[in-house]
């Protein structure tokens, strides 16, 4: 790798900040403000993209801004494991534009300005954190993010919604604490907190108690924004932000720089051989998987959808935790490709839920029954993220679980194949009665839900030839549902809370339509400003799945693994 | 090479899977018969040989190798495919059903011609997914049968995943040419049990009789033929020299599924128990893994296929006919469905292995070869199944079209579809039955020693079928007293359904008092940093029992303890740095 002197990862920065300023300053006519919004999401798109063949030839671009603290540069540098992430935020966040412009205008929402102004604040902190070059400058944009991304949380300005934010707040700086005392034991220990591809040389001189804490201050700190159990329950009720919030920054652009973060740790300060000398990883793999079933088994039994998504969430993104925590070079490439293919999965499907909330207000899965007729290319597209989500093929989720599980055998561990396999199970059991019922059921013939309220195959088999069971006979009239009688326990404070404010604001009801869901044929479903990111999105995650090569990511993924652990792919 | 074999013959006809939604019924259905049709005749002429060699997911991989094994898969799946999608069109399939039927048989496909275990994992996955949709497509009770259907293979697909990747990190190539079936140990046994789910092992088989009887019609006769008959040849690539072990477990399949079938009387319910006992010969020649034993494993596997899709398309028209299910609501149909009624008479001879007929041939092949190798108790089962099969179709063929108590039933034939369909299906299991070497040229293994027409192979198979008729006089009647007979999702089902909801119980209360505890202590600590006077008076009361309560500006210092204070922590700076 070179450093080849270039502006381009500082304009990357800048230009959604000038975004900010464009967008205030043309708050008075809408169209204006949201062409501000395009051109400004266009150009960083443009400027990441530029740096993408330099980057893939072995180059790496550096902007150099001089001495920042006594000891630390301030010097932003577009590596591959950066570009990654760069390349990824920026992208997604041109698509997710057109879609908030839907979204915020379909439901007439108030301080779209606002909104606007955070959403262009966080991407310019979410491309500083790819391209920082070292803990410090990370640490700087990582807070800035936290701080960008509170008007978005707390945007409903409902009590819910404050205390929503708050809730973020508390976690995430209290985790920004953790991360900075880290980083300071670093900078003490070595001199240095740049970032070194295969980790920090004289680490390996430090007394490994001084490391071993350093490591758990820095990963436990980011493992907030990464949502590891059980510090994750900031994003659950952050889930009352506006859909496109949930989708892009609590599926993308900020729980992803927390798990963004830790690969830094992992990669760039600790290194893959000082970690295992240390033996940091299997600890950090045993939280990971912890989570990825822990979470999953909690999203089985919610029915507010954005909910379940965000356990989802909070699963998936210890996929890539575990794949950096087991060090092998597999499992690392699987878990640095679960970053663009969980987004690109979680934001479809976030993005269609969030259609299915301006278009009838509905927020329940207990109330989707058939809905797949009034929405077919939304639920389309739900179905085919939910394949992936299953780690199935054609999308992306099968690529980076493929790689994950063999990187799991690769290092010698293959209890976590079974924690990526029964994961998989899980997946299946929490998304696809939401595909079934969508498309197959009606309001009027659908049934209780499989595992929880009834065994997951039906009605007993009707081995006395073919008299359907009774009603009476199913297990879910023995054993009624769950759902409403544990709803307000579970969490009294933040469940549904958005449904209902919008409920009130609009006077709509949720619930299916007496008669059932009307035939909408293609294309008349919602908006196009809607339809259309959920269909790049779709598009996107079956382009990853099926040529992860051809999509860039997975060439970048190697070159940063190749560096890492000094191996080398095909 | 002509360039049309380095088509994927799976990828035409999901090419017409995709566009079939979008065409007139008619025309759809047509391009679909003749993209199947062609696949294959595609599938016998195309030239042995890798033809679609690529790098996948960054892996060196083959999407197209035609080898006898593939060939041969290749073939009859086309064929069936035609079939049912002839009968698909006269039987008020949807466009919609047959699309996904067509991404079944397509997807099916890619998993047989895959040349490495990554694309055959990656189109086995996809026909679990294609299948749980055609199930999903009829609605009602199918769609949780099809959940269930999906759970299922979703395990089982996961346990092969599991096995291929570890074979990988032994073998450093997912290509078959590297190894001669899979690395034994770990891989091999996950391999077992994630395809022992796809071909219905005994324990893991109560998906098929629950999910293939829900569906429409038509759709029972795609799904009974391409799951199961992927798992089989998935086996044999895996286990090319056989296992004792799977040989077994063959053989107790053939036995408990005919015995669960004997007893069944909804009528595709008896033949999904057939499923698994036929599968149980093929899984058992398989297992046996001589040459012999491989070829009558799929020569099984093409007769079978030819039988039971015929025995479900007649099963079908029954269905759609009389609108019954239940074998003892019926009887008397051979004036009303004549044709149904020969191409059943057909099929029920050919799956009992009567001679003349193609499953003669082929079970002969598998039983002959237990008997060389000598095992015993294989040998004895498989004929045993044999007595079973016969009586169990005797069964149907009596309840059905027999039984006469002066029934009579306002029904049409079978549309003109559904009975060239069939009959032309029915000439082939006989020809095949009559003239087995125009099939011996396309089995794996070696049919050298295969002599199906021998007197004592003849006489046997009229000796089980004597037997089977005996068997079925005397059980008849109290076969027809008896009632529900549970199988083991009867301790499945419960099982799960009470475990996960215990466990997600478990967990979402133990979260649920880990985040109260956590966030409580959270805002304790904020709260008293913010404002730390009440923690102050608390300890001061318990200190030294004093009442006065500390508020802001109480804890003022004057000047005096500051300078107090002052020293004492320079000096402790001091001494800190001296020591």
């Amino acid at each position: 790798m070179s450093t080849v002197t270039s502006w381009l990862p500082l304009a990357a920065v800048l230009a959604p900040i000038a975004g900010i300023v464009l967008i205030l300053a043309t708050r008075r006519q809408p169209n204006v403000r949201e062409g501000a919004t395009i051109l400004t999401a266009v150009s960083t798109l443009v400027l990441v993209a530029s740096m993408v063949p330099t980057v893939l030839s072995g180059g790496v671009p550096t902007a150099d801004l001089g001495g920042f603290v006594p000891g630390v540069a301030f010097v932003l540098r577009a590596d591959p494991l950066g570009m990654i992430f760069a390349l990824l935020a920026s992208f997604l966040w041109l698509i997710t534009s057109f879609y908030s412009i839907g979204y915020m205008r379909g439901l007439s929402e108030h301080s779209q300005t606002r909104y606007f102004a955070a959403f262009a604040g966080s991407i310019a902190s979410a491309v500083g954190v790819a391209f920082a070059s070292n803990l410090i400058v990370l640490y700087v944009f990582y807070e800035l993010l936290t701080v960008a991304t509170y008007p978005l949380v707390a945007h409903d300005q409902t009590k819910e919604a404050r205390t929503a934010g708050r809730k973020y707040l508390a976690y995430t700086f209290g985790g920004g604490v953790a991360a900075l005392a880290g980083t300071a034991l670093i900078f003490v220990a070595t001199g240095t907190v740049a970032f070194t591809p295969g980790g920090i040389a004289e680490l390996a001189t430090v007394d490994p108690l001084v490391g071993k804490a350093a490591f758990a201050l820095l990963a436990g700190g980011f493992g907030v924004k990464a949502a590891l159990m059980p510090i994750h329950s900031w994003l659950p009720d952050a889930m009352v932000a506006p859909t496109p919030v949930s989708g892009l920054l609590h599926a993308v652009a900020v729980v992803k720089s927390g798990v963004f973060a830790i690969a830094r740790v992992v990669i760039d300060v600790f290194g893959p051989v000082q970690m295992s000398e240390w033996g940091l990883g299997i600890p950090l793999a045993i939280v990971a998987a912890a989570t990825i079933l822990i979470a999953s088994v909690i999203a089985l039994r919610q029915d507010n959808l954005k909910r379940r998504l965000a356990y989802s969430t909070i699963s998936q993104l210890s996929y890539i935790i575990l794949g950096l925590a087991l060090l092998s070079p597999a499992a690392m490439v699987g878990g640095l490709l679960h970053i663009p293919a969980h987004a690109f999965m979680k934001l479809t499907l976030f993005f269609a839920a969030g259609a299915i909330h301006v278009e009838t207000h509905i927020d329940d899965i207990s109330d989707m029954a058939g809905i797949g007729r009034r929405m077919p290319v939304t639920m389309i597209a739900f179905a085919i993220a939910s394949v992936g989500m299953a780690g199935l093929p054609v999308v992306a989720g099968f690529v980076s679980k493929w790689y994950l599980l063999i990187g799991s055998v690769d290092a010698g561990h293959s209890i976590f194949v079974l924690v990526l396999l029964a994961s998989g199970l899980l997946n299946i059991g929490y998304f696809w009665p939401i595909v079934y019922q969508a498309f197959f059921q009606t309001p009027a013939d659908s049934d209780a839900k499989p595992l929880l309220e009834g065994p997951f195959g039906g009605s007993p088999t009707r081995t006395d030839g073919g008299e359907p069971a009774s009603e009476g006979e199913y297990a879910v009239d023995r054993n009624p549902s769950d759902l409403e009688k544990d709803k307000p326990k579970s969490d009294p404070e933040t469940d549904n809370s958005d449904s209902e404010a919008h409920a009130e604001d609009h006077g709509h009801h949720g619930g299916p339509p007496a008669g059932g869901w009307d035939w909408h044929p293609f294309g008349t479903e919602s908006t196009w400003f809607m339809l259309g990111p959920i269909l790049v999105t779709a598009t996107g995650a079956i382009v990853l799945g099926i040529d992860p090569q051809g999509a860039i990511f997975l060439d970048l993924i190697f070159d940063v693994v190749e560096t890492a652990a000094e191996v080398t792919f095909p | 090479m002509n360039p049309v074999f380095a088509l994927p013959p799976a990828f035409v006809v999901l090419a017409v899977a995709l566009v079939l939604p979008f065409l007139p019924r008619r025309e759809g259905h047509a391009l679909g018969f003749l993209a199947t049709a062609g696949v294959s005749i595609w599938s016998l002429v195309a030239p042995a040989g890798v033809h679609v060699p690529m790098r996948f997911l960054g892996f060196d991989a083959i999407l197209l190798q035609v080898d006898t094994l593939s060939r041969l898969m290749g073939i009859i799946f086309g064929l069936i495919a035609a079939a049912a999608v002839l009968y698909s069109y006269s039987s008020d399939a949807e466009n919609r059903q047959t699309a996904f039927a067509l991404g079944y048989v397509g997807t099916s496909l890619g998993a047989v011609y895959a040349g490495d275990w990554l694309t055959m994992v990656f189109f086995w996955e996809l026909m679990a997914v294609t299948s749980t949709l055609l199930v999903w497509d009829y609605g009602g009770e199918a769609v949780r049968a099809g959940f269930r259907y999906a759970i299922y293979h979703g395990l089982g697909g996961s346990l092969l995943m599991a096995a291929v990747v570890w074979h990988y990190t032994q073998v450093g190539s997912f290509l078959f040419s590297e190894s001669a079936g899979m690395v034994a140990g770990v891989p091999t046994a996950l391999a077992a049990i994630g395809i022992g789910v796809n071909v219905g092992f005994v324990g893991l088989h109560t998906w098929l009789p629950d999910t293939y009887p829900r569906p429409h019609i038509a759709a029972s006769v795609f799904l009974s033929v391409y799951t199961t008959k992927t798992g089989v040849y998935g086996l044999a690539r895996a286990f090319p020299d056989g296992h004792i072990a799977i040989a077994y477990m063959g053989a107790a399949m053939a036995m408990i599924g005919v015995l669960y079938a004997l007893v069944q009387h909804d009528m595709r319910r008896l033949l999904s128990y057939h499923i698994q006992s036929q599968v149980g010969y093929m899984v058992a020649g398989v297992g046996i893994g001589t040459a012999l034993a491989t070829a009558g494993a799929f020569a099984h596997v093409f007769n079978h296929i030819l039988y039971k899709a015929l025995l479900f398309m007649t099963a079908g028209v029954i269905v759609s006919r009389t609108g019954k299910e239940d074998l003892y609501g019926l009887g008397n149909l051979r004036g009303f469905l004549p044709f149904t009624g020969i191409a059943f008479a057909i099929a029920a001879l050919s799956i009992s292995g009567f001679p003349g007929f193609n499953g003669f041939v082929s079970k002969g092949m598998v039983t002959a070869a237990a008997h060389k190798e000598h095992l015993t108790v294989i040998y004895y089962l498989l004929l045993a199944a044999g007595v079973g099969t016969f009586m169990s179709f005797i069964k149907f063929g009596y309840y059905a079209f027999l039984n006469s108590h002066g029934q009579s039933y306002d029904v049409n034939y079978a549309a003109w579809g559904q009975r060239i369909a069939m009959l032309s299906i029915a000439g082939l299991t006989i020809f095949f039955g009559l003239f087995p070497e125009y099939l011996f040229a396309y089995l794996p293994g070696s049919t050298a020693s295969a002599h199906p027409f021998t007197p004592g192979h003849i006489t046997e198979g009229l000796i089980l079928a004597a037997l089977g008729l005996i068997g079925f006089v005397v059980v008849k009647r109290p076969l027809s007293k008896l009632g529900l007979v549970p199988d083991v999702d009867a301790i499945i089902e419960p099982a799960t359904f009470y475990g996960t909801r215990t466990l997600v119980r478990g967990v979402t209360e133990l979260f649920a008092a880990v985040d109260r505890v956590v966030a409580g202590s959270a805002y304790e600590v904020a709260g008293t940093i913010s404002d730390p006077y009440a923690l102050l008076t608390r300890i001061r009361r318990q200190v030294t029992s004093g009442t006065e309560r500390i508020r802001p500006g109480s804890l003022r210092a004057t000047i005096s303890v500051s300078v107090v204070l002052l020293i004492a922590v320079l000096g402790g700076v001091l001494i800190g740095l001296l020591v």
